[in-house]
């Protein structure tokens, strides 16, 4: 479903390379557990997964589409449609309620829409997403700022799922959280991915989650593997 | 779009405590251009309306500006007086229709007193050639048995709550009597010409002119109280009482100026001429018209600079206006990306941005407009009562439309500016935040 053949990327033009990568490959609803070291670049490979970076050389696509392919509107729509995203932080809109705030991609995404239309509609959907992370229904009224981090990560997972994109791209989203609350959160995001059957890029740290996942690729040894290549 | 509204309308509600700063200092600023460019068209206006079917108005050399302004509006003084003598002559020019001699320099508890005849009441004219009208009563009879009679303006009776037969006294010079005299008798009553009291015996009509404000008197009347006054002082050596006044000479040898009406409007210039080639005295004929260019070139300095320190204050929130906006950015560029990272499209992010800027605009102007008008309607009375100066709330002037629709266009753009940078940055961000 990703397929990545062999790519170049630099951030400036002439600039050294950031990535080198050779070819990659991830199935539908397969969950990838990617790791190394900071700034090794693992932000920047998932930016290359959602075609908002473009790479020097070689191709990246997503459900046989090259991202290059596409002008930048059709890249927007399209990403709006097959992929949900989550980052470390700050994934909500403060004003908005926990619903609303997860019933968001419904109203980018004509797609997502309609696929939650099969679920009952876009509200009844994003309450059995926050079901499924976990979220008491208390909270689901309440605005998205007066939740803990921790809740606020869950919101933010049930919007990924919204719609089930067929990716989900998740950039540590358990390191603004306890130790004691990642193992659950980790849980309840891998069981809702795969109910959802979408595939799963998660970018963490913590390596004891690693091998609930999987695949795991660990960016330095990817990346002198695209050097050999 | 309609998906945008929400989330626009509940982000800047979000953010109103600043927000509402800005609509504030917009408010303010086209308030203030709203108000200036109808007071100054009002002025105008009031000005231009206030004498009317005047052909020439004829005193003693001066400033033709200061004649008018001293003889129509009651403003400032002229530095002498014309003799009665050459109004006579005045009078018998063949092209002149009509004369009326006018005499100021008195005051009833701060409005002014004119001393005329009653052709005054005949001939004088405001607006587009309206005739005065007595609402209750009528004009003075200008013999000796009507010697001490008044008519007042609408606003005298109004403002004094006065009616037909009330007795006032006259004060000397025009100053307000309600601040002036510490020794004043124990009656209270401050009045130099207090032992001649007049009668009430006509009131006029509204105008919106100066007449309004005025306590019209004979001529014979204002030498009546003055005959026992030498050089602006009580003469030493007793009164003279009000009935004894009859029987001196009370024809006056000197007023203040003459409003001239001609037979044809053609001969004005011949007749202006003859004014200012006068032999016996130095003399001005002054065409209204005339005079009231040269007002408009004076204010028209006041009312440019007055203009320029609003464009300034209009500036000034416009800038605050952009500061308030750019402070904001840093939360703004995080709502921004979660926006992107949730599907919407730059031009959604662009679109967002707008339509805030457009609305607080909108709402800034609107509320200016409104304040303005309650600031005016509060005004209004203040400034009848001290100026003369009607303010019309009527529909806008186009040159108000288009001050406003300037700050419009202004803070359009000023919150446009950011708003491409905010855009530029959601664009570099990708979707990922770097704050």
């Amino acid at each position: 479903m990703i397929d990545i053949e062999p790519l170049r990327f630099a951030w400036t033009r002439g600039g050294p390379d950031t990535l080198l990568l050779g070819r990659l490959l991830v199935d539908r609803g397969q969950t990838v557990f990617l790791h190394g070291p900071s700034g090794c670049g693992k932000s920047t490979l998932l930016g290359l997964l959602a075609g908002v970076l473009s790479p020097r050389q070689g191709r990246v696509s997503l459900l046989g589409q090259d991202w290059a392919a596409l002008k930048a509107g059709q890249r927007d729509a399209f990403r709006a449609d097959h992929v949900g995203v989550m980052f470390q932080q700050f994934n909500l809109l403060p004003y908005l309620s926990v619903l609303d705030n997860v019933t968001l991609p419904c109203r980018f995404s004509k797609l997502r829409r309609e696929r939650c239309q099969a679920a009952g509609g876009p509200e009844t959907a994003a309450q059995s997403w926050l079901q499924r992370m976990g979220l008491p229904e208390a909270l689901w009224r309440r605005r998205a700022d007066t939740l803990s981090v921790g809740q606020q990560q869950r919101v933010a997972a049930a919007r990924a799922l919204m719609g089930q994109p067929e990716l989900i791209l998740a950039d540590e989203p358990t390191s603004a959280l306890d130790a004691a609350l990642r193992q659950g959160f980790m849980d309840l995001l891998l069981q809702a991915a795969r109910d959802a059957g979408s595939a799963l890029v998660c970018v963490s740290h913590d390596e004891q989650q690693a091998a609930r996942f999987d695949v795991q690729w660990s960016l330095p040894a990817l990346q002198q593997a695209g050097v050999k290549a | 779009m309609n998906k945008l509204l929400t989330i626009a309308r509940q982000s800047a509600w979000n953010r109103r405590s600043t927000l509402v700063w800005v609509v504030v200092s917009l408010s303010l600023a086209t308030a203030l251009l709203w108000t200036l460019e109808r007071l100054r068209h009002d002025i105008r206006h009031s000005f231009s309306q206030s004498v009317s079917g005047v052909d020439l108005i004829v005193g003693a050399r001066s400033s033709p500006l200061q004649l008018m302004l001293f003889s129509v509006f009651h403003i400032g003084s002229v530095p002498q007086s014309m003799r009665m003598e050459s109004v006579l002559k005045l009078a018998q020019h063949r092209s002149v229709s009509w004369v009326v001699p006018l005499s100021l320099g008195d005051s009833h508890r701060g409005f002014p007193v004119l001393g005329t005849t009653p052709a005054y009441f005949q001939h004088f004219a405001y607006g587009d050639k309206q005739p005065l009208v007595l609402q209750q009563g009528a004009a003075f009879a200008d013999t000796l048995d009507g010697l001490y009679e008044a008519v007042i303006g609408a606003e005298v009776a109004r403002k004094m709550g006065y009616g037909l037969g009330q007795s006032i006294t006259l004060g000397h010079g025009m100053h307000d009597h309600d601040h002036d005299h510490k020794g004043e008798p124990a009656d209270g009553n401050t009045d130099e010409h207090a032992d001649k009291p007049f009668k009430v015996v006509g009131i006029l009509a509204p105008t919106g002119t100066p007449v309004d404000r005025s306590v019209q008197v004979s001529l014979k009347a204002l030498e009546a109280i003055h005959l026992d006054w030498v050089a602006g002082t009580p003469m030493p050596g007793g009164q003279i009482p009000a009935d004894q006044a009859r029987k001196f000479n009370l024809e006056p040898e000197e007023v203040t100026a003459a409003l001239v009406g001609l037979k044809s409007r053609a001969a004005v210039f011949n007749v202006q001429r003859f004014v200012n080639f006068y032999e016996e005295e130095a003399l001005i004929g002054v065409m209204p018209g005339v005079a009231l260019g040269e007002l408009w070139s004076v204010l028209g300095l006041g009312e440019n600079a007055l203009l320029a320190v609003s464009a300034l204050v209009a500036l000034v929130s416009v800038v605050s206006l952009v500061a308030v906006v750019l402070a904001g950015l840093n939360e703004r560029r995080r709502e921004l990306a979660v926006l992107r990272a949730v599907g919407a499209a730059p031009r959604h992010v662009l679109g967002l941005l707008t339509l805030e800027g457009l609305w607080v605009t909108c709402a800034g102007v609107a509320l200016g407009v409104l304040l303005a008008h309650s600031g005016m309607a509060l005004a209004t009375p203040w400034l009848q009562q001290s100026l003369g100066i009607r303010l019309q709330m009527e529909a806008p002037l186009p040159s108000q439309l288009a001050l406003a629709g300037a700050v419009l266009l202004a803070g359009l753009l000023a919150s446009l500016g950011p708003a491409w940078r905010a855009y530029r940055l959601s664009l570099a961000d990708g979707l990922s935040p770097r704050v």
